[in-house]
C-alpha cells in the first residue's frame, strides 16, 4: 500500500528544497569534477545542520526516529540539486547495518557520530558487477580482515565500513574501522563520490552476522540504500525534465519554440511518464519498509529510477543541442551523477535478478 | 486486520462462492447471447449482495463506500473471469455522468437502478468516422425540432451499442461558432426509431464495437444534459471519469504472474526460461512499470477519498501499460515458439497471450491514442506549446476541409 505525504512530510520536502537551492549550485560542483578527493563541504554541513544525517535513525541512538519516507524526501531534493557528497546514503546504510545487526556496544560506539554526521560510514559489498558477491574479495579470519575492495563510494572519507567477507566456510557481514586502512583514490567521471579502493591487511574487524543470514542482511541494507538512492535519482530526473521543458519553451527554431515540435514535446512527455513511475515506486517502497515485500518494492523503485535518470540525462542534453554538451551549462553533472548512482548499490542488472527471484519465489 | 483487509476478505469469499456459477469455467463454450444472459444474472447477484455501485451514493442504489473499497473489490473480482465486461462502459462512464448531469431525478434513479442490476446497458456515443482524436470536430448534428431536437449523423467505435438500451451522445447544435463551442450533450434511447446499429468486426475477430446511424431521431429537450453549446465540458468530464475507471496496470492484458508461470514452465536452451537473462529483464522491467502504475492509481484513489483532486499522472496508465502489454505479448508468443500458434478468437485478452497480442493495437488507439495522450501531457501538464491547429478559433462550418 502506498501513502499520501502528510503535512509534516510535505514541509520536509519544501524546506530541504529551499535550503539546497540556496546553497548548492553548479558553480561549486563543476570544479569538483576536476579534482580527486574533494566534496562539496557546504552540502554536507547543511545536511548535518538540518539534521538530515539523524533523520532516519532511532531516537535512542541520537537519531530523530523518522524513516525512509522522510529521508527519501531529502534525497529527492538532493538529487534535484545534485548532492555534493555521497554520505547521506553511505552513512545511512552503515548506520542501519549497525542498528539492525550490531551489539549495544557497537551501537553506542558508532551511531551517535553517524547520526550527527561527525562520523562517515560506507558500505562495501560489491565485486565488479556483482553487488552481493558469493565470493567476496576480502576474507575474515578471526577478527582480522584481508583483501582489497574496489570502487567504494565515500571510501576516501569514511571512518567505518560495513563489508561482506568470506568467513570460515561461510559469508560474514562485518564492521571495519578504517583508521590505518590503505585507501587508493580512483579518479572517476564523478569525483565528488570520493571513490576509493580499500586495501585491508590484517585489519581489525568486528563480526555482525554470520552464514546465509549475512547475505540476507546485506541485501536488506542494499535495499534500504537503494530506496534512498532511487529518490535521489528521481529528483535528478525530475530536474532534468523541467530543464528540458523550460529550454523547449524558450529556444526557437524555424519560427517557433522547439517545444512546439512533436518530436521534442513527446520526448519530454515520455520523460514525465518515467519520472512519475519512478516517483510512485519510490513512495510505495519507502512505505513498505519492514513489510514482507520490501525487497520487491525497493527493486522496482531502483529499476524505474535508474531508467528515469539515465533517460532524462540523455534526452535533456539532446533537446539542448550544441549548448547541451558544453562544460559550462553543467548538464553533464547530471549525466555523470545518473551513471554513478546507477552503479552504487548495484546496477540494474543486479536488481533485475533480485526482483525476478522475488517474483518467481526464489531467494537471492 | 484493517477495515479494508476485512472488506477484501469478505468480498473474496463471496466472489469465490460465485465462481462456480458465473466464473471462467461456467462460461466456457457459451454463445455470446448466453454469456450476456449469464452476465446479467451475475450483475444482479452483485447488486443483491451489495457489490454493485460500491462507491456510488446510496440514494441511487449504491453502497456509499469509498474508492478504496471499489478498487479492492475489482482486484479480487478480476481473478475469476466473470462476464462483467458488458457492463464496464455502462457503469464506468455513461451512468455516472447521468447521475451527475441528468435533470429528471426520478428518471435518473430508475435508470441507475436498472443499470446496476444488469437489466439495462448504456453506451457512449463520442467518436465519429471523420475523427476520434479530434473529438470536438464531430459532425453529427442536432437541430431544433418543435419543442425538442432531431439528430442526424453517424457515430463509430461504440462499444456494446448492439446490446445497449440507452446512450449518451455529443452532437453539434451550432456549426456557426468555433468547434468546441457548438456542441451539446444528450442521452438517447437506443431503441428509438431512426437509430441503426451495425457491428464492426475487429482485427482479432471480435465485434463488440459498432457503427451507429442516426436518421431523423427525434428527442425531447429533457434529454439534454448540458447547456446548449456547453456539451464539450460534459464530454471532458466523461473522459476524466474514464481516466480513473480505465486503470489496469496490466494494460487490459494478462497479469504478469501468467508470464512468470509461462517462463517457469517452458524450457529455453535446455533450462527453464525463467533463468534466461533476456526473459528476466523483461519480467523485471514490466513489474517495475506496473508497480509504479499501481502506486499511482492507489494514490489517486487515496486523494479522491480525502476530497482532493488526483494528480495528472493518472493519465499515464493507458499510454504506458498497453504498449508494454503489446511487447510482452509478442515475447510470450516468441517464448512458446511453434507451440504458440494456437489461436482462439474468443479467448480473453486478460488470460490468453495471442488474444492479448492481436487486440493490443485497439487498446493503443481507443480512449485516446498514444500520440493524443502524449500531446495532452505535453500541453496540459507540462505547459508546452499547442500543435499548429488551422481550425483554431474559426467557425466550424468554415474549417478548411
Amino acid at each position: 500500500m502506498t501513502i499520501l505525504y502528510d503535512e509534516g512530510q510535505q514541509a520536509i520536502a519544501t524546506e530541504s528544497r529551499r535550503v539546497l537551492e540556496a546553497r548548492v549550485g553548479k558553480e561549486a560542483l563543476l570544479p569538483l569534477l576536476e579534482t580527486v578527493g574533494e566534496y562539496h563541504q557546504p552540502f554536507w554541513d547543511t545536511a548535518k545542520e538540518q539534521g538530515w544525517t539523524a533523520l532516519a535513525l532511532p531516537e535512542a541512538d541520537g537519531g530523530l526516529g523518522l524513516g525512509l519516507i522522510e529521508l527519501g524526501l531529502i534525497a529527492h531534493q538532493a538529487g534535484r540539486s545534485i548532492s555534493g557528497a555521497p554520505f547521506l546514503t553511505s552513512s545511512f546504510g552503515a548506520a542501519k547495518a549497525i542498528e539492525l545487526f550490531g551489539s549495544d556496544a557497537q551501537k553506542g560506539r558508532w551511531l551517535p557520530g553517524l547520526a550527527s554526521g561527525t562520523t562517515i560510514g560506507a558500505i562495501a559489498f560489491a565485486a565488479g558487477p556483482d553487488a552481493l558477491p558469493r565470493q567476496p574479495d576480502v576474507t575474515l579470519t578471526g577478527d582480522r580482515i584481508d583483501g582489497t575492495l574496489r570502487g567504494v563510494s565515500a571510501g576516501l572519507a569514511a571512518d567505518v565500513a560495513i563489508v561482506l567477507a568470506n568467513g570460515p566456510g561461510m559469508p560474514v557481514l562485518a564492521l571495519v574501522h578504517l583508521d590505518g586502512v590503505q585507501r587508493v583514490a580512483v579518479p572517476s567521471f564523478d569525483n565528488s563520490r570520493l571513490i576509493a579502493d580499500l586495501g585491508f591487511s590484517d585489519a581489525p574487524a568486528e563480526t555482525l552476522v554470520v552464514g546465509d543470514a549475512a547475505r540476507t542482511a546485506a541485501l536488506h541494507i542494499l535495499a534500504l540504500q537503494s530506496v534512498v538512492t532511487a529518490h535521489e535519482q528521481t529528483g535528478g530526473a525530475e530536474a532534468l525534465m523541467e530543464i528540458a521543458r523550460d529550454y523547449a519553451l524558450t529556444r526557437r527554431a524555424f519560427g517557433q519554440p522547439i517545444g512546439a515540435f512533436q518530436s521534442v514535446k513527446h520526448r519530454i512527455a515520455e520523460l514525465y511518464g518515467l519520472v512519475e513511475l519512478a516517483r510512485a515506486n519510490c513512495i510505495h517502497a519507502a512505505a513498505r519498509e519492514g513489510a514482507t515485500d520490501f525487497i520487491t518494492a525497493a527493486a522496482a523503485a531502483r529499476l524505474s529510477a535508474t531508467e528515469a535518470y539515465d533517460t532524462a540525462a540523455r534526452d535533456c542534453i539532446q533537446i539542448h543541442g550544441g549548448i547541451g554538451v558544453t562544460w559550462e551549462i553543467g548538464l553533464h553533472l547530471h549525466m555523470r551523477r545518473a551513471r554513478s548512482l546507477a552503479i552504487e548499490q548495484g546496477s540494474s542488472l543486479f536488481w533485475e535478478d533480485v526482483l525476478v527471484d522475488q517474483l518467481a519465489g526464489e531467494t537471492a | 486486520m484493517s477495515d479494508l483487509d476485512a472488506y477484501r476478505a469478505k468480498a473474496a469469499a463471496w466472489l469465490a462462492s460465485m465462481a462456480p456459477t458465473y466464473g471462467r469455467d461456467a462460461r466456457k463454450g457459451l454463445s455470446e447471447a448466453d454469456d450476456l444472459a449469464l452476465g446479467r444474472r451475475y450483475q444482479k447477484a452483485k447488486f443483491d449482495a451489495g457489490y454493485a455501485g460500491i462507491n456510488w451514493p446510496t440514494e441511487y442504489g449504491g453502497q456509499g463506500l469509498g474508492h478504496l473499497e471499489k478498487v479492492t473489490f475489482d482486484a479480487e473480482e478480476m481473478k475469476h473471469g466473470f462476464p462483467s465486461f458488458y457492463f464496464g462502459i455502462s457503469l464506468g462512464m455513461p451512468v455516472p455522468v447521468l447521475m451527475q448531469f441528468g435533470s429528471d431525478k426520478d428518471f435518473v434513479k430508475e435508470r441507475v437502478l436498472k443499470a446496476l442490476q444488469g437489466e439495462e446497458i448504456w453506451c457512449q456515443l463520442f467518436s465519429e468516422p471523420s475523427g476520434g482524436s479530434d473529438l470536438a470536430g464531430l459532425r453529427t448534428k442536432a437541430e431544433p425540432d418543435g419543442n425538442g431536437w432531431k439528430i442526424n449523423g453517424q457515430k463509430v467505435w461504440t462499444s456494446w451499442a448492439h446490446y445497449s438500451d440507452y446512450g449518451v451522445i455529443v452532437v453539434r447544435t451550432d456549426p456557426n461558432v468555433p468547434k468546441h463551442k457548438g456542441l451539446t450533450y444528450f442521452w438517447v434511447d437506443m431503441k428509438a426509431p431512426g437509430v441503426t446499429v451495425r457491428p464492426i468486426k475487429l482485427a482479432g475477430g471480435d465485434s463488440h464495437v459498432n457503427e451507429v446511424f442516426f436518421d431523423d431521431v427525434k428527442i425531447t429537450d429533457d434529454h439534454r444534459m448540458s447547456p446548449v453549446g456547453g456539451g464539450f465540458a460534459v464530454a471532458i468530464a466523461t473522459l476524466m471519469i474514464e481516466r480513473y475507471v480505465a486503470t489496469d496496470s496490466a494494460g487490459f492484458g494478462p497479469h504478469l504472474d501468467l508470464f512468470v508461470q509461462l517462463a517457469k514452465d517452458i524450457a529455453l536452451n535446455g533450462r527453464p526460461a525463467i533463468e534466461d537473462g533476456r526473459i528476466r529483464q523483461q519480467i523485471a522491467r514490466n513489474h517495475a512499470m506496473r508497480s509504479g502504475l499501481d502506486s499511482i492509481n492507489v494514490r489517486a484513489r487515496l486523494m479522491m477519498q480525502a476530497g482532493m483532486m488526483p494528480g495528472p499522472e493518472g493519465s499515464l496508465n493507458k499510454l504506458v501499460a498497453v504498449r508494454s502489454r503489446q511487447k510482452l505479448s509478442e515475447l510470450a508468443l516468441d517464448l512458446q515458439g511453434s507451440g504458440g500458434f494456437l489461436f482462439d478468437e474468443h479467448a480473453s485478452p486478460k488470460e490468453d497471450w495471442a488474444s492479448s497480442w492481436i487486440n493490443a493495437p485497439t487498446g493503443r488507439i481507443a480512449g485516446g491514442s498514444d500520440e493524443t495522450l502524449l500531446n495532452t501531457i505535453a500541453e496540459k501538464v507540462l505547459g508546452l506549446p499547442q500543435d499548429h491547429r488551422p481550425d483554431k478559433g474559426i467557425p466550424f462550418n468554415q474549417i478548411p476541409a
